[in-house]
């Protein structure tokens, strides 16, 4: 490419009415956040760095998705609180077994299940792409170790609920 | 009879003169099979001949001129203006990186990055009469797509972490560095790996995958960097796993 900077031009480009910075979110450069890059000479133009906006998450579907998935993680811990709360009154035998009932709790409950479920399902369905298990000189396709960890998944649930319901667990 | 036009807007920084990026517009002639890097050039050549950016081969091989259009990591030369009909299209500098000017992005931190995953076949020298190194289709299948990538930092502009660890290696050298992991040729997967596996490497990754998204290629270095999470976390658990 010749240089481009010997080619000129007329300057027809306009300037945005509110002059906006091109990278969201940023405040205007001051000279102590205009450092040169590090292990560059004083004599290198300053770099403007990069700074990430808080909503950074908002920008892209995925990341929204992202943050969705993780999240999931908080109302899961509040319920194992919960949980361990109720195996803490039982410290004393069985004549501590006080369950929680309110509305509130199975109110709780549900969005925990919700977020739960919605966590192992993006877990699962992401199982194929972390393993990489050899076949012969192949591998097991990533489909196949999705419906077995789906399959497992289904079976293990099916189990644990019956051992609670007719197991006497 | 009037030339259609589209208004494409191009982040301006000279670092001589402005406290921060702007955003300047252009109106560019539109045609139906033009694309970002088009535009930019036209508008190099006819508009203002001190807008800077990088490319170069314009068949989105080389990996130069990334950039955000419309706030999507793109190859200029991959990117259709007809796609953002009616305009205007934003073209920004790739982010996470320290912005030189225009659109140019300070890479040396990646070019760091990449050095330290040793993107190259280590093996014990042979003498050249011992015959070709070869490969069946399955061994080359293990690696092939991971050997795509053409270093346009696409990925590291999309991923989230890089800004919070900027000495995280990064989605592209990882899914390098897994490429000669999984190349039956190379000699050196357990210190590669043991590489990786260390600091500012892929336990900064909190898989949010958006790098094997705006991928130009089709590579995807989440699906690598969660495979190297895999296996050495298997690798620790198994009595055969450090094999």
């Amino acid at each position: 490419m010749s240089d481009p900077t010997r080619r000129g031009g007329a300057g027809v480009g306009r300037l945005d009415p509110n002059g906006a910075a091109a990278r969201d979110g940023m405040p205007a450069a001051s000279p102590s956040a205009a450092a040169p890059a590090q292990g560059r000479s004083a004599s290198v133009p300053r770099a403007y760095p990069y700074r990430q906006p808080a909503t950074w998450w908002l920008r892209r579907r995925g990341y929204f998705l992202y943050v969705v998935r993780e999240a999931t993680a908080l109302p899961v811990a509040v319920w194992i609180v919960l949980f361990l709360v109720e195996v803490w009154r039982l410290r004393g035998g069985p004549s501590g077994y006080r369950p929680f009932t309110s509305p509130l709790f199975v109110g709780v409950s549900v969005v925990c299940l919700i977020a739960a479920l919605w966590h192992s399902f993006t877990f699962l369905n992401l199982a194929g792409l972390i393993m990489r298990i050899p076949l012969g000189d192949r591998n097991v396709s990533a489909r196949a170790i999705v419906v077995g960890a789906f399959a497992a998944f289904t079976v293990a649930t099916i189990v644990v609920g019956a051992l609670i319901v007719w197991g006497g667990v | 009879m009037t030339t259609k036009t589209i208004t494409v807007s191009v982040t301006r920084f000279d670092p001589e003169r402005d406290e921060r990026p702007r955003l300047q517009s252009y109106d560019v002639p539109f045609q139906d099979d033009l694309v970002v890097l088009d535009a930019l050039n036209w508008i190099k050549a006819h508009a203002d001949g001190s807008v800077s950016y990088r490319w170069s081969c314009r068949m989105g091989i080389c990996g130069s001129c990334g950039m955000n259009v419309n706030g999507e990591p793109k190859l200029g030369c991959s990117a259709f203006l007809r796609d953002y009909l009616p305009g205007p299209v934003v073209v920004e500098p790739l982010s996470n990186f320290p912005l030189i000017r225009d659109l140019v992005i300070d890479m040396s931190s990646f070019m760091e990055k990449l050095q330290w995953v040793k993107p190259w076949i280590i093996r014990e020298e042979t003498a050249l009469g011992a015959g070709e190194h070869r490969q069946t289709n399955a061994q080359i299948d293990q690696y092939r797509q991971f050997s795509m990538c053409i270093n346009c930092m696409l990925c590291y502009s999309a991923c989230p972490v890089i800004p919070v660890a900027p000495d995280f290696v990064g989605p592209a050298a990882i899914a390098l560095a897994r490429r000669y992991d999984l190349d039956s040729r190379d000699q050196a997967g357990q210190e590669r790996l043991r590489t990786i596996t260390g600091s500012d490497a892929i336990w900064d990754c909190s898989f949010v995958g958006e790098c094997s998204a705006v991928c130009p290629k089709g590579v995807d270095p989440a699906q690598a960097i969660q495979q190297a999470k895999f296996e050495s976390t298997m690798g620790m658990l198994l009595p055969w796993g450090g094999r």
